[in-house]
């Protein structure tokens, strides 16, 4: 009988990521659905870029995007294959645990760059929204950060709760209120602490960032503060959600 | 090929498993050599599953030694992951990847990458090339079990997990299952099976150890577990026909009460 050998870390995160990316695509239904809520904000937001002003749409579509992509795609994904036992079947494999999980956040990562770019391409031809070749560049870097935000949240979900109902049932409900907070919040006249709540909560952050990151010059102190908010909420919420986080369902 | 009859590849030294303070497992030790079937009998909840996923890696183990090939499994885990090839009671795949996606993938994570037609040459072996392009939740349990055995040896590992391989199948499936089983055994590869059929054990297994309360009460062949508890009044009382057999010294050593 063959010596045994240990597969190379990098060979194995590779062969992940492949079947990962099958999935994805098997699943490009899903997938499409949720590129399609932020386009559909582009598009019959139209009027509103008159009076808000292009990086306002567009941030509010990618933030909206984030959180499709970060709660539904991820989260549910990691929730049902936990769930399935197809965590157990390849943690008994020579995988370390970190390929696992880096192979599917690289697919999310993918996910984000096509929902920038859709979004970049959409609001350009429909709504004639355009940015300097900067604010492309930048927003397109800082988006990957605030998907980082939405997918730590996601995480963190799929840390506290266990079964895949209620996890399912508690992404439903952030995004709704995510997307009621993105309709509403900026629309409406709250208070100046709910807006202060509002304007430094994951999505609010994320969104100021994402529009100050289309228009550099108007990088203030607040946006700075905005992206120190959102790594706290990264390390906050994936410290918690990976501490906690059972592989097994059961 | 001659196999080393005296090579432990399995070392199981007083393995201790808690889940808060519920001991599942506690001073279990066995050994599994090469080129053997061995069988981990129990009734439910004894600790069978505890202990098999201690030794697969997937949960720790509060006391104990657990040596794969010769290597601590718990300081050299991606080693003796490497070592075993596991087939879980209930395998789940992704349920979007057809049948070669997921054997591209499990020979990908074992490091024994296989190209589209070396699979289908794997499936022509077990007579799957019709279900090439099906995904594994259209495949009937029997051959959901083949593909399942089939990845548990694509790297031809040293140990054989087998996790309760034949339930719910017919019997021309178990039957073939067997023979599966046998021939790893034959190319010198060492299984370890958990079994609540006792046809199976006798059929196949040539040791077992019976499990229960977390604590290993009988080891030994088949036939000199009823040759020595033949006369056990525990067991004559559970015989049925006369003829002691492997099921009433398994029901006279753990007892008749229905476990949960």
């Amino acid at each position: 009988m063959e010596t045994t050998t240990i597969p190379k870390a990098s060979a194995v995160f590779k062969t992940l990521f492949k079947a990962d990316m099958a999935t994805l695509l098997s699943n490009r239904r899903s997938a499409v659905i949720s590129l399609l809520v932020p386009l559909i904000i582009l598009v019959t937001w139209k009027a509103i870029v008159k009076y808000k002003g292009g990086p306002f749409v567009l941030a509010t579509s990618i933030a909206i995007g984030l959180i499709a992509i970060g709660l539904m795609g991820y989260t549910l994904s990691v929730a049902r294959d936990r769930d399935k036992g197809i965590f157990q079947r390849l943690r008994v494999a020579p995988v370390p645990t970190w390929a696992i999980m880096t192979s599917r956040i690289c697919i999310q990562l993918i996910m984000i760059m096509v929902l920038t770019l859709a979004v970049f391409i959409v609001g350009y031809q429909y709504d004639r929204i355009e940015l300097s070749l900067q604010g492309y560049l930048l927003t397109f870097c800082v988006a990957i950060l605030g998907g980082a935000v939405y997918l730590s949240l996601g995480q963190l979900i799929v840390g506290l709760i266990k079964n895949f109902e209620t996890i399912n049932a508690t992404t439903r409900i952030t995004y709704f209120l995510f997307i009621m907070v993105g309709m509403v919040g900026d629309l409406s006249s709250f208070s100046p602490r709910i807006k202060q709540i509002i304007r430094y909560s994951p999505y609010g952050s994320v969104k100021m960032m994402l529009a100050a990151s289309m228009e550099p010059a108007q990088w203030n102190n607040d946006t700075t503060l905005a992206v120190l908010v959102c790594v706290g909420y990264i390390i906050v919420f994936a410290g918690i959600g990976i501490q906690k986080f059972r592989w097994n369902a059961k | 090929m001659a196999v080393e009859q005296d090579k432990y590849i399995l070392k199981v030294e007083s393995l201790g498993v808690t889940y808060g303070n519920v001991v599942a497992v506690q001073d279990v030790g066995f050994n599994v050599l090469q080129g053997e079937i061995f069988g981990l009998l129990g009734p439910n909840g004894a600790g069978k599953t505890s202990t098999l996923s201690a030794i697969e890696g997937l949960i720790k183990f509060k006391t104990g030694i657990i040596m794969v090939d010769g290597q601590d499994a718990q300081t050299k885990p991606l080693f003796a992951k490497a070592s075993m090839g596991v087939q879980l009671q209930s395998t789940s795949f992704q349920p979007e990847l057809n049948v070669v996606q997921i054997l591209q993938l499990f020979s990908g994570i074992y490091g024994v990458p296989k190209s589209k037609n070396e699979i289908k040459e794997i499936l022509k072996e077990i007579k799957l090339e019709d279900a090439a392009n099906k995904k594994f939740g259209q495949l009937s349990g029997g051959q959901q079990q083949r593909v399942s055995l089939v990845i548990a040896t694509i790297h031809n590992p040293k140990l054989v997990l087998l996790d309760e391989p034949t339930t719910g199948l017919d019997p021309q499936s178990r039957r073939q299952l067997w023979e599966r089983i046998e021939a790893i055994k034959d190319k010198g590869h060492a299984v370890l099976l958990t079994t609540h059929s006792m046809e199976e054990a006798e059929a196949v297994c040539d040791r077992i150890a019976i499990i229960d309360h977390g604590r290993v009460i009988a080891i030994d062949t088949p036939q000199a577990l009823i040759d020595k508890h033949r006369d056990n009044p525990e067991v004559i009382a559970v015989s049925r026909r006369g003829k002691i057999t492997l099921e009433d010294v398994f029901i006279g050593l753990t007892g008749t009460a229905v476990r949960d």
